[in-house]
């Protein structure tokens, strides 16, 4: 039961893109579209996972026995961007458009502060294996759902009657904050 | 100190080894006149042709997705001209060239 409150902790009332304002770069850059915005989702989700595992598991295995927790930064940046490498080149040979469709965002997983943030949160919040999994779990399709109904929704302002001056960027910020007003009323729950 | 250094560079290596496999197994077929038309371009990734990019850009022009190198609008006249000339000489892996427009 108390694992079931920190999923919807992680994914919902703390959300990490409208709550805790991390990986706001390809909400705002992979959005345009929902299928791209679901394939980033997808992407994230696996990289954070796969992330948070290893790295929890480098932590507690090799860094503390051997006392060089210094280095956790570092270590975990490299394991990071080994994963994305990873997650480019199976998807340039399984699916070429939705590599293409990605672009640059793809690489620019590594730099997104929300897989660091759960890596490093899972150190600091003390969590065993298993919240460290359900927290590797929840704060990207957390992600994802955001960045899918923030896609859909400028999908929607595309072709709706939006002033001139608001067209495109401004009225996408603007529905960002709003978004981030809406997550707002659910704080303090869990 | 020394576990320091010598626990990164482990782990860098056995990172570095699983992605050297990986690329083994997840090779991909690059048509040759993609990277050639890359090395032509400005590389800004501007986006401003409308493609994810200048590599975007390359490969719908190999594609022949879009006929006209002056969707580019970083490019110079003679670039223009170079890519035009390369892309309409050049035959592809199928043997067929492209057809495009300074």
């Amino acid at each position: 039961m108390e694992l079931f409150g920190l999923f919807i902790s992680l994914a919902l009332v703390n959300n990490v893109v409208l709550n805790r304002f991390l990986a706001v770069c390809p909400l705002l850059g992979v959005s345009k579209n929902s299928k791209n915005a679901l394939n980033m989702g997808y992407a994230v989700t696996f990289v954070i996972f796969i992330a948070s595992i290893i790295t929890y598991l480098l932590y507690h295995q090799v860094l503390k026995p051997l006392k060089i927790t210094y280095m956790d930064l570092i270590t975990f940046i490299l394991v990071i961007a080994s994963l994305v490498q990873f997650v480019e080149m199976f998807l340039k040979k399984t699916s070429p458009e939705i590599y293409k469709a990605m672009g640059v965002y793809l690489p620019l997983i590594t730099t997104n502060c929300a897989v660091l943030g759960v890596a490093l949160d899972n150190i600091s919040s003390k969590y065993n294996f298993v919240e460290a999994m359900v927290a590797g779990l929840a704060v990207p399709i957390g992600f994802t759902l955001v960045i899918y109904i923030f896609a859909t929704i400028r999908e929607r302002l595309e072709i709706a009657d939006v002033p001139a001056a608001f067209k495109g960027a401004p009225i996408a910020l603007i529905t960002a904050g709003i978004m981030a007003f809406a997550m707002a009323g659910i704080a303090g729950i869990v | 100190m020394i576990q320091a250094v010598l626990s990164l560079a482990i782990i860098g290596g056995i990172l570095g080894a699983i992605l050297g496999i990986s690329d083994m197994y997840l090779k991909v077929e690059n048509d040759p006149r993609v990277d050639q038309v890359m090395g032509m371009l400005p590389n800004a990734n501007c986006g401003g042709c409308g493609f994810p990019g200048c590599a975007g850009f390359a490969s719908a022009l190999v594609e022949g997705e879009v006929s006209k190198v002056g969707t580019c609008v970083v490019c110079s006249a003679d670039k223009k001209t170079e890519i035009a000339e390369y892309l309409n000489s050049t035959p592809g892996p199928d043997g067929t060239t492209v057809k495009v427009t300074a």
